[in-house]
């Protein structure tokens, strides 16, 4: 299951698993955040490419209009799809510690 | 080898994840794969489901652990040839304003499998995708 919503500080703090079944309300969520926003991404286990896409099509409304999402926490499974992806070119990626 | 059924849509992907993560734990299979293996199915499974939409047949998966990892099968009934593996590859080298959503995945699991292949009965309307994924080949974990 996936969880997304704000954090204390502001972020948006995702976990779970984004799948297929799941990216539809991970977009509804995303659609309404606005300027830069920050990730978190530290107890996000999974992704597949209907999450990427949920990311892409954020990130570039976003840019659009001068802010952009940052990924933090992310950790070594998705730091690998995110490069074969070319996402690490698109997106401010801070490893999980 | 175990062996389960799916119904055809996007919702029976809970159940799909919950098969292979039992799979895994009961054959002893490498849990550190089990992401890669989750990543494959999911796109092949709904690749299944969106361009076989006339079909009612449900998704054969089976899983067989291997030396190092696992064998998987996804066999699909009642359906036209398509095979997956030849789909176009994808640029992630262009810009954000030429990147679409879409097309991601088969570009993405060729990298990170093992090995992955295709097979068609027209007898029988039968595709069978076969992949291996261990910890000791290929790129991803």
């Amino acid at each position: 299951m996936l969880a997304i919503d704000y954090g204390p500080t502001g972020t948006v703090v995702v976990s779970g698993r984004l799948d297929a079944a799941q990216a539809a309300a991970a977009q509804a969520f995303l659609d309404k955040v606005e300027g830069t926003v920050t990730v978190d991404c530290s107890g996000l286990e999974y992704i597949s490419s209907a999450g990427l896409g949920v990311l892409l099509k954020t990130q570039k409304r976003l840019l659009a209009s001068g802010g952009k999402l940052r990924l933090s926490g992310v950790n070594r499974h998705l730091q690998d799809i995110f490069g074969y992806s070319g996402f690490d070119q698109l997106f401010e990626i801070e490893p999980l510690r | 080898m175990e062996s389960r059924t799916f119904q055809r849509n996007i919702g029976a992907l809970e159940a799909v994840f919950a098969f292979t993560a039992e799979a895994f734990a009961r054959q002893g299979i490498d849990p550190g794969v089990l992401q890669t293996v989750d990543f494959a199915v999911e796109e092949l499974f709904t690749n299944m489901v969106k361009y076989s939409p006339m079909s009612e047949a449900e998704v054969r998966i089976e899983m067989i652990g291997i030396e190092g990892g696992v064998e998987v099968t996804m066999i699909d009934y009642d359906v036209e040839p398509f095979d997956m593996t030849k789909a176009p590859e994808v640029d992630v080298t262009l810009p954000i304003e030429a990147r679409r959503p879409g097309g991601l995945g088969l570009h993405l699991i060729r990298r990170m499998l093992d090995s992955i292949d295709y097979e068609y009965s027209g007898e029988s309307r039968q595709s069978r995708i076969t992949f291996r994924k261990t910890a000791v080949a290929g790129s991803g974990r």
